[in-house]
């Protein structure tokens, strides 16, 4: 997008009035018989015609200024480490109890406030990531796409210690999350960053059309698993032969996660500060070379075009105080 | 040689170069600009599929209608303006992302409105009046106006006693009550758990009547009915709630307890304007580059000053002209 522009184009309706000072001088006339009285003089012809160069460009320049041109800065292709990332983020109502199963009161802070501070941090160290938001509960919900609008993306994540609602389908939501990623993009690095604080059992017919979409996108799966203290856990084995997906739905959904052939990592966090372990972990691990462009600000050229306008006022301005009268005549009466 | 200062040219000419000059010194000053905070929370129930909008001969949802004005209006705000954007299903707004600057970040923006889908609802039920409450206290919790858009239909229908009363302060959030919908009933279309659709919702398919708290008046009259066992009658109510048409009567008194304004929903630029009747301004700081002013004004200054020996001569001649034939006097002898 290089090229010149004006930021404002009505002052240069006004350009004609620049040519009036070819016809006209500022200086005043003078009344003489004929102008065969006065010698041919060459410096005075030169110094005419300037000061009527100088009233063309001291108008025509202060339009221009006024018209503020620019050259338009150009797109600068830079590389740096950073991912196409898209936050998936569990919005069901027990994000707002605390890690120990409780409804928050003094001091204490919710799950959800605590992914909610961690994670602006995470985006606030990470500028060249282009990140998306979605959330689910029952349903998946895109909240913003994957952009590097780090404004936006900071509104959705404030968003997220807002009540809750009911249940955790996460299928569903990493269905979402995986259609959000542009498939003209190919070339970057991609991840999805899951943020639960529990598992739901994906439905089998589900599974494999996850599986696949899952290979079709090739992202890495991190899975942060803020885990209620005293439920189960990833690596939990039910005791017996109670072995299914209904009654340890969270190492399930770990065998599943596994299962689909992506880099795939599980963090577990009984707290605000494993939970920031975590979130550091996967800031080491998804670092990747990623193309983006940088704009440079457009350079303005109007103090230029003042400085010119002014130059030649200055001029005319001296030429008119270096008036003199001609005629005496005119004095006497 | 005294230079002649009294010539109207020079003092122009001076001026004009102060102008310029000043574009160095004074290039630009903060000014106090309005801008607009709002909250846009969307009905996104069954209701709102119904197809009673029309875009370029086409019909189209209420939802797309929704969502093409909201895109629309956002191009026509000021500058630092902040939009925050939930939906509603159920009986309670759900906030996406709290206010976003207009301006900086429009392009997410505008993709997280066209990414708006019924599909998103997390529950089938459209009990407005709760979800319309509660959006008024998020609105006033983010600090900004609310714009509500729904077509009204509460689903199930309301109990008899009516709807549930207001308990907030009506005028503390401002904004609007827009109604979405045609003034005429159409189907609702249905569709099936894989989110396909399977026609239209059938006189069958919804309760017409709520059955929850005290039977309505006159219910004695119906037939079948029984004060223990049947107090709302024997038969089930055939009513017209598997239909849908915008229920402005009912927005309407809704905004008229909270303090809000109603408006129906047309295009972006009409909601635009309706908006910006009833919205709180806010102002905020902004810089407002001088330096164009100064520069046509010192244009206008150097173009007087060369122009001014024509206006002169214009004056002259009309002097001269003027006593010959506004006041005809008697030739004057030479």
């Amino acid at each position: 997008m290089s090229g010149f522009g004006f930021e404002h184009i009505e002052p240069l309706f006004l350009a004609p009035l620049a040519l009036l000072p070819l016809l006209r001088s500022v200086l005043r006339g003078a009344t003489i018989p004929s102008l065969l009285a006065a010698p041919v003089d060459g410096l005075s012809v030169v110094a005419g015609i300037l000061l009527k160069f100088c009233g063309v460009v001291a108008i025509g320049a202060s339009l221009l200024g006024a018209a503020s041109p620019y050259v338009a800065g150009a797109d600068v292709e830079r590389f740096s480490e950073g991912a196409q990332i898209v936050m998936l983020i569990d919005r069901s109502g027990s994000m707002n109890e605390t890690f120990a199963g409780r409804t928050p009161s003094g001091g204490e802070e919710s799950k959800a406030a605590a992914a909610r501070r961690i994670l602006k941090r995470f985006v606030e160290a990470r500028r060249h990531d282009l990140v998306g938001v979605a959330a689910f509960s029952t349903a998946p919900m895109l909240v913003t796409p994957i952009s590097d609008h780090i404004g936006a993306t900071e509104a959705a994540i404030d968003a997220i210690d807002r009540p809750g609602l009911d249940y955790t389908n996460i299928a569903r939501g990493l269905a979402m999350a995986l259609s959000m990623f542009k498939t003209s993009q190919a070339d970057l690095s991609r991840a999805v960053l899951l943020i639960s604080d529990g598992a739901g059992v994906i439905d089998p017919k589900l599974r494999d059309d996850l599986k696949a979409e899952f290979r079709k996108t090739n992202v890495s799966l991190y899975w942060l698993f803020l885990r209620t203290q005293g439920s189960r856990g990833i690596s939990d084995q039910p005791a017996g032969d109670d072995e299914s997906p209904q009654a340890a739905p969270e190492r399930h959904l770990d065998l599943f996660f596994k299962s689909l052939g992506v880099p795939y990592q599980a963090f577990e966090a009984e707290g605000a500060e494993a939970t920031e372990e975590a979130v550091k972990q996967i800031d080491r691990l998804e670092r990747h070379p990623v193309r983006y462009v940088e704009e440079l600000p457009r350079t303005d050229l109007s103090a230029g075009a003042f400085a010119l306008a002014l130059a030649a006022m200055a001029l005319l301005l001296a030429a008119k105080l270096a008036e003199v009268r001609l005629s005496v005549g005119d004095d006497a009466r | 040689m005294r230079p002649e200062v009294r010539d109207p040219r020079v003092a122009l000419l001076a001026l004009a170069t102060l102008s310029l000059a000043a574009t160095f010194f004074a290039p630009k000053i903060m000014i106090r600009r309005p801008s607009f905070d709002f909250l846009a929370i969307v009905d996104i129930t069954g209701s709102m599929n119904v197809r009673d909008y029309a875009a370029s001969g086409r019909p189209v949802s209420r939802l797309d209608a929704v969502k093409a004005a909201l895109r629309a209006m956002l191009a026509e705000l000021p500058c630092p303006s902040h939009v925050a954007l939930g939906v509603f299903t159920e009986r309670r707004p759900f906030l996406l992302f709290e206010p976003i600057d207009v301006c900086a970040d429009f392009t997410p923006l505008q993709a997280s409105i066209e990414a708006l889908d019924w599909r998103m609802a997390w529950e089938g039920d459209s009990r407005i009046s709760a979800g319309f409450f509660r959006a008024i206290d998020m609105a006033r919790e983010l600090k900004s106006d609310l714009l509500f858009f729904s077509d009204g239909q509460e689903a199930p229908p309301l109990p008899a006693r009516g709807a549930p009363t207001f308990e907030g302060r009506a005028g503390e959030v401002r904004g609007l009550v827009v109604g979405v919908g045609g003034y005429e009933f159409s189907p609702i279309p249905k569709f099936d758990d894989r989110g396909r659709e399977v026609g239209f919702l059938g006189a069958d398919d919804v309760p017409h009547e709520s059955r929850f708290g005290l039977p309505p008046e006159g219910a004695e009259r119906r037939e079948g009915y029984n004060a223990r066992n049947a107090p709302f009658g024997a038969s089930a109510a055939i009513g017209v709630e598997h239909l849908s048409s915008v229920k402005e009567d009912y927005l309407r008194s809704l905004a008229e307890k909270t303090g809000l304004s109603y408006a129906h929903l047309e295009d972006g630029k009409r909601l635009w304007k309706d908006y910006a009747a009833v919205a709180s301004v806010r102002p905020r700081e902004a810089a407002l580059d001088l330096r164009p002013f100064f520069g046509v004004a010192a244009a206008l200054l150097t173009f007087m000053a060369v122009a001014a020996a024509f206006f002169a001569q214009a004056f002259i001649q009309m002097r001269r002209a003027a006593p010959f034939y506004r006041f005809p006097q008697p030739r004057r002898s030479k």
